[in-house]
């Protein structure tokens, strides 16, 4: 329902002016980011609308660091992770998982839409799948409209 | 600060969509020192302008827009020290495979890359030159289990020119094989194809460099990849290891027996003996649960006094020992062991004397065992039970891997001793992958004698008594008849394995052997830094894998810990500030290699850097702020954003 109601506003939006989602994408060095750089050897289009960032490990991802982009005028964040069991530090990637989990509950409780916050795994070999997330998330962010700041003092 | 940018248009993949002219024009306010372009950055003029340039300019920080850091992000690095900087002070965009190749429209792409840039300034100027630190550190080697795959392992090391202290928990060395006269796929003999390589560990060019500690056990470990310090806890052989000669006339003097661990208590054996003929090392032992000195307190000197080689030999006195050794690695080879066959009471294991394990009916045949290798008591209907355990999500899920291999082949031993045995195989899957492995397999399935057939769970079958007969029911009412029911039980680790396990913290898998680095690319290394594995310890395996895992074993430690070069630690380890922790330990529970301690007399964690890999995960979990994860730090990462979304 929200998320149709949402797509209305966005559609609204965009007959006003074009938006173009921001979106940071944290990829962890060994699968994600792998996965990324397929996707350009295949030469693979996808939106421009994610600036990454690499780190060694999805479980290195401190929820503040998403919080700040969101802060810093992101209209979305996608977390990529190697996928269960394929993690290059045996486990960080569940543990991002389960932070993202704790994360979007609070984030939602901000009145930050579950869909401008995703988590996913993502291989080193699979370039196609990075393309389409990226194609997705850019597309159901922009559906949304820019993220509105909810209170005052730059707070989010 | 002074930031320089090279812009490499890696001929034109870059440059043709990402126009490097509008991306300089993009960060013209971004405080940039210089913006220069080069058309291959990675090749050798490429290296040999940007360590020049370097060396001109002097910036006091770099960005290198290219390809992706997973291809050159060390080559410049290599770059920037060959130029006198240091290589963390550099930052790689990634505008080649996450930029140009992905972007459809130019104007986009250039806009995609200033962000990016913008995001790699920011981060590079909080960055810190950071040093490799370096450790000496122990070349000699820990083995621990004298089995082939410890053997080989040893010995490797030992050719290398290493020190090797080789533990074997036991009175003998060879591991299982030795106990067996006919191996499959070829019907080898055990101890023939062992022989040559303990008489080398033993006696051999490089027996110099190997010492073997029997019966002993690793009984504590400090330390870490490099710089181990081992303790060993040694039991008496109540021997004077160095004197005997191994003649055995202390064994002929015992007057005490008592059932024969090796041959499943089975046959008998004196309180003074041999593990078992022709065991190697060639050295009795005393058994204090058998002599009457110890179990009575008797006086009985007979032994020591029939000994040809004078009255000390004998050391009744002997007590147990611990030995500490500096090793900068353990192979750990400690082997695998059987699934207990009484977990399945309806198979009459234990309680009915017709039911044995594959092992004990190994041990009836052997002309070494109880009863000498004569074959007038063995039973005429042989009914083989495979997969006790095996491929059972009940007990255990994967296949053992070995018992279709031997159970073909006790098929075969029957056949040879008794032509007119009735042999029946009741299993669940056939395994016998590889060159060999099928030739026994194919025999028994051609043999008249010899019939197979296949059941759908274990619990649908059962063993009862009958008339002296065991009775074999499989669900759906049919019954077989068979004078002994043998059963093929699961590998399963090693009754040790988890206490072990915990004394080096090497991490156990779900299924309880040791958990590999990774189970396909980095098998022989254990998760712990320094701590390799190899042969049945990390998971059922023949004699051919763990022996080529102790050569695999060996061959890692020879690569990883070289004698003469210093540990080389990369700096991208964690550390945490003693002023900001609150001692809560959460970091040492996240920590997926154990590298977190904690300090107990200061109340603070403490990370190994040696142990360290760098993830990170202990940082995100901290809620003080007070671990940090070094050329990812959280202001870097948090400038990095901020740069993406100006």
């Amino acid at each position: 329902m929200k998320g149709s109601i949402n797509a209305r506003k966005g559609e609204k939006r965009r007959a006003a002016e074009p938006f173009e989602p921001r979106i940071i994408g944290f990829l962890c060095n060994w699968c994600s980011y792998a996965g990324a750089d397929r996707a350009g050897l295949a030469q693979t289009p996808y939106p421009p609308n994610v600036s990454i960032v690499r780190v060694m490990c999805t479980g290195r991802i401190e929820p503040v660091f998403i919080m700040k982009a969101f802060q810093q005028g992101a209209d979305g964040v996608i977390v990529l992770a190697c996928h269960p069991g394929d993690c290059h530090y045996k486990e960080g990637n569940l543990r991002a998982a389960q932070r993202h989990a704790l994360l979007a509950r609070v984030m939602l409780q901000m009145g930050v839409e579950r869909e401008r916050c995703r988590f996913d795994y993502v291989s080193a070999g699979e370039g196609e799948k990075y393309a389409q997330l990226v194609t997705d998330m850019v597309e159901s962010v922009r559906m949304l409209g820019p993220l509105k700041k909810v209170s005052a003092g730059g707070e989010i | 600060m002074k930031i320089g940018l090279y812009f490499c248009n890696c001929g034109s993949n870059i440059a043709e969509l990402v126009d490097p002219e509008k991306v300089r024009l993009g960060l013209a306010q971004d405080g940039l020192a210089y913006f220069k372009t080069y058309p291959f950055l990675c090749s050798e003029e490429g290296k040999a302008f940007l360590e020049q340039d370097l060396r001109d300019e002097r910036p006091d920080r770099v960005v290198i827009a290219a390809c992706t850091p997973r291809e050159h992000e060390a080559t410049f690095m290599r770059v920037l020290e060959q130029a006198g900087m240091n290589p963390y002070l550099m930052q790689m965009v990634n505008l080649r495979e996450q930029v140009a190749w992905v972007t459809k429209e130019p104007e986009q792409a250039v806009r995609k890359a200033v962000l990016a840039i913008r995001g790699a300034l920011l981060r590079v100027a909080l960055q810190q030159e950071l040093e490799r630190e370096e450790l000496e550190v122990a070349s000699s080697v820990l083995v621990l289990g004298g089995g082939p795959a410890g053997l080989k392992a040893s010995l490797t090391l030992a050719r290398a020119g290493r020190k090797v202290v080789l533990v074997e928990k036991g009175p003998a060395i060879g591991g299982l094989p030795v106990l067996y006269e006919e191996l499959f796929p070829d019907l080898e003999c055990g101890p023939c194809m062992l022989e040559p390589l303990m008489g080398e560990l033993l006696h051999g060019e490089y027996a110099g460099n190997i010492e073997l500690l029997t019966l002993s056990e690793l009984a504590e470990v400090k330390g870490f990849f490099g710089n181990f310090s081992a303790t060993i806890r040694r039991r008496p052989r109540y021997l004077d290891e160095a004197t005997c000669i191994g003649c055995g006339e202390c064994v002929e003097a015992c007057p005490v027996a008592g059932k024969n661990p090796f041959d499943c208590g089975m046959g008998e054996k004196k309180a003074m003996a041999f593990a078992f003929p022709g065991a190697l090392p060639n050295l009795p032992y005393l058994d204090p649960a058998l002599c009457t000195r110890f179990t009575e307190g008797g006086e009985c000197r007979l032994c020591s006094e029939s000994c040809p080689m004078g009255a000390d030999v004998v050391r009744y006195q002997d007590a147990e020992t611990l030995v500490e050794r500096q090793v900068g690695a353990i192979v750990v080879a400690t082997g695998a062991s059987l699934y207990d066959c009484t977990t399945f009471p309806q198979l009459g294991y234990g309680v009915l004397p017709q039911v044995k394990t594959a092992h004990e009916l190994e041990r009836m045949l052997a002309s070494n065992g109880p009863f000498a290798g004569d074959p007038s008591g063995l039973p005429e209907r042989v009914l083989f039970i495979h997969c006790v355990g095996s491929l059972d999500e009940g007990h255990r899920p994967y296949c053992s891997g070995i018992c279709c291999q031997y159970a073909f082949k006790l098929n075969r031993l029957l056949r040879s001793r008794l032509p007119q045995a009735r042999i029946h195989h009741l299993y669940r899957e056939i395994a016998a992958a590889g060159k060999e492995a099928s030739a026994l397999y194919l025999s028994a399935r051609e043999d008249p004698g010899t019939a197979l057939s296949r059941y759908g769970s274990l619990a649908g079958l059962s063993v009862r008594e009958e008339g002296g007969e065991a009775r074999v029911f499989v669900a759906g009412g049919e019954s077989l008849s068979a004078d002994l029911v043998v059963l093929c039980p699961a590998v399963v680790p090693g009754e040790d394995a988890g206490a072990l396990g915990a004394l080096l913290e090497v991490s156990l898998d779900r299924f309880g052997f040791y958990e590999e680095m990774h189970g396909r690319i980095d098998a022989s290394s254990s998760k712990m830094r320094g701590i390799y594995l190899a042969g049945a310890c990390q998971g059922p395996a023949d004699i051919q894998r763990a022996a080529l895992q102790g050569v695999a074993a060996a061959g890692s430690v020879l690569c990883e810990l070289v004698e003469g070069r210093k540990l080389r630690l990369e700096p991208l380890f964690a550390s945490v500030d003693p002023e900001l922790c609150s001692g809560c330990r959460v970091c040492l529970k996240v920590c997926p290699y154990r590298a977190v301690s904690f300090d107990s007399e200061k109340g603070v964690a403490c990370v190994s850097s040696v142990l360290c890999h760098g993830c990170g995960t202990c940082v995100a979990a901290c809620p003080a702020g007070a671990s940090r994860a070094q050329h990812f730090t959280g202001e870097m990462i948090l400038a990095e954003i901020e740069g993406a979304l100006k």
